[in-house]
């Protein structure tokens, strides 16, 4: 199944064109990454996914729903859909009560939002910080806590702008492995924008090329590398 | 230096005896400020807010209104005011004029342009990665506002106290609305201005020392608030 079919889309800041995508179809339960240069349009791409910014033009499908861009429409969306930045903030509040925020915007009742926040945190390992004050957290942890942020709401597609590009080799280990977790168990589609070749051949199931805004090539992961050498 | 040394120990005796008239002057100021300081901030801090996370026509105009009216001097609020409650007025018949409540009115409209212009600039602080991270956490547009509002609480608090700081030591407004009666509308500015011009130093200063006093306990409180909410 489809989880996003993009046709035609186009995103124009000023007089520059920074995405023109005429097809692009994502299936349901994979991983893909997202691989371009600086200012390809990775991220630009990325929020369109996530319904935070509207295209210039095209048409989008999620699930088969053709998508009206008004804050009406968009709202009941974003339930289903987490972007998770490169550099992703954190409310100043603790840790648990960062990943509540989007339980109780669901309405999910205070026990069963306590067990939810205990098994996320569980998942990526910071579940002795829940009480921590999250503005102190370190690089690698404020990104383990946004991943489990994303993950606590049970999203359908985890959208991760350079989840690994600004923390240290363990971490980086750390939040592929949970990716791939999530992806194997709980059949979440990933979509994560990387300069790294090596994270892609680990981790994608599809590879997806972005060159100043133009989706260049889409392949599986390892046809993909040999074609890019 | 003899009157201004006697004059302190005098105002540190009448302010240590708990002096009925010093008590009755600092609880009209107190009441006055206090319940000017809610209004403004019932009105300014939504307003604040509105002008800084909306988007409409005519915003920076707004904000440069705003910005001039935080230079208006309060005698000329005063008499604006007075223009409307004297009797000849068209709240005359509401006879407010020298009352608390017109006292009240006219410190609201001073310090609203200070809660509204510190509350569009604390929200304008704020990083925009808050707005996106509570709607991509599936908030609404009042649930995403109220994310901005927590995370900015520290400059809107900041400017509740720079706006009372401003009416509580202003004396403009007490004395042109409010008649500086004994005992209904003498606040801690105007008993100083009258004690002076009749040459008593010691009320004048026990009544400084209390305004400065209040001023230091009202930031102590803010840091204390500042140090335990940010965890």
């Amino acid at each position: 199944m489809k989880v996003y079919k993009i046709s035609k889309l186009t995103k124009v800041y000023a007089t520059r064109t920074v995405l023109d995508i005429p097809l692009l179809e994502i299936t349901k339960g994979r991983i893909y990454a997202l691989l371009g240069h600086n200012g390809a349009g990775k991220t630009t791409l990325l929020n369109i996914l996530g319904f935070l910014d509207p295209p210039t033009t095209g048409n989008i499908y999620y699930c088969r729903q053709p998508i009206r861009f008004t804050e009406f429409c968009l709202q009941p969306l974003r339930k289903s859909v987490v972007v998770v930045e490169q550099h992703p903030i954190l409310f100043t509040t603790t840790v648990h009560k960062n990943l509540e925020f989007g339980l109780k915007v669901r309405q999910i009742p205070k026990k069963e939002r306590d067990r939810i926040i205990k098994e996320s945190l569980e998942l990526v390992g910071m579940q002795h910080l829940a009480q921590a004050p999250a503005h102190r957290l370190s690089g690698g942890e404020t990104q383990r806590v946004a991943i489990a942020r994303a993950l606590a709401v049970n999203p359908e597609v985890l959208l991760c702008d350079e989840p690994t590009s600004s923390v240290d080799v363990d971490n980086q280990i750390a939040i592929i492995n949970i990716l791939r977790q999530v992806n194997d168990q709980k059949k979440i589609t990933i979509i994560f924008t990387t300069h790294d070749r090596y994270q892609v051949d680990s981790l994608a199931h599809h590879t997806l090329l972005l060159n100043h805004g133009k989706l260049f090539d889409a392949a599986d992961g390892k046809s993909f590398m040999k074609k890019v050498g | 230096m003899d009157l201004l040394v006697d004059s302190f120990f005098s105002a540190l005796l009448l302010v240590a005896s708990f002096d009925p008239e010093i008590v009755s002057i600092v609880a009209v100021s107190l009441k006055v400020s206090g319940s000017s300081t809610v209004l403004a901030s019932l009105m300014g801090i939504p307003l604040g807010f509105f002008i800084a996370f909306e988007s409409f026509a005519g915003k920076r105009m707004v904000i440069t209104c705003l910005n001039t009216l935080l230079a208006l001097p309060t005698v000329v609020i005063g008499l604006f005011v007075y223009a409307f409650i004297s009797r000849r007025g068209i709240l005359g018949p509401l006879d407010l004029l020298y009352t608390q409540k017109a006292m009240i009115i006219g410190q609201t409209i001073l310090i609203l342009p200070i809660v509204a212009t510190f509350t569009i600039a604390a929200i304008s602080r704020i990083d925009e990665r808050y707005s996106k991270t509570a709607m991509t956490l599936g908030a609404n547009r009042r649930q995403t506002a109220f994310v901005i509002l927590r995370e900015a609480r520290f400059g809107i608090v900041a400017a509740v106290i720079a706006a009372f700081g401003r009416v509580i030591a202003e004396v403009g407004i007490s004395m042109m609305l409010g008649g500086n009666a004994r005992g209904f509308t003498r606040t801690m500015t105007t008993a100083m201005a009258l004690e002076y011009d009749k040459g008593q130093f010691a009320l004048a200063v026990a009544l400084g020392i209390i305004l400065l006093g209040l001023s230091f306990t009202i930031n102590l409180m803010f840091h204390f608030f500042q140090g335990k909410t940010r965890i």
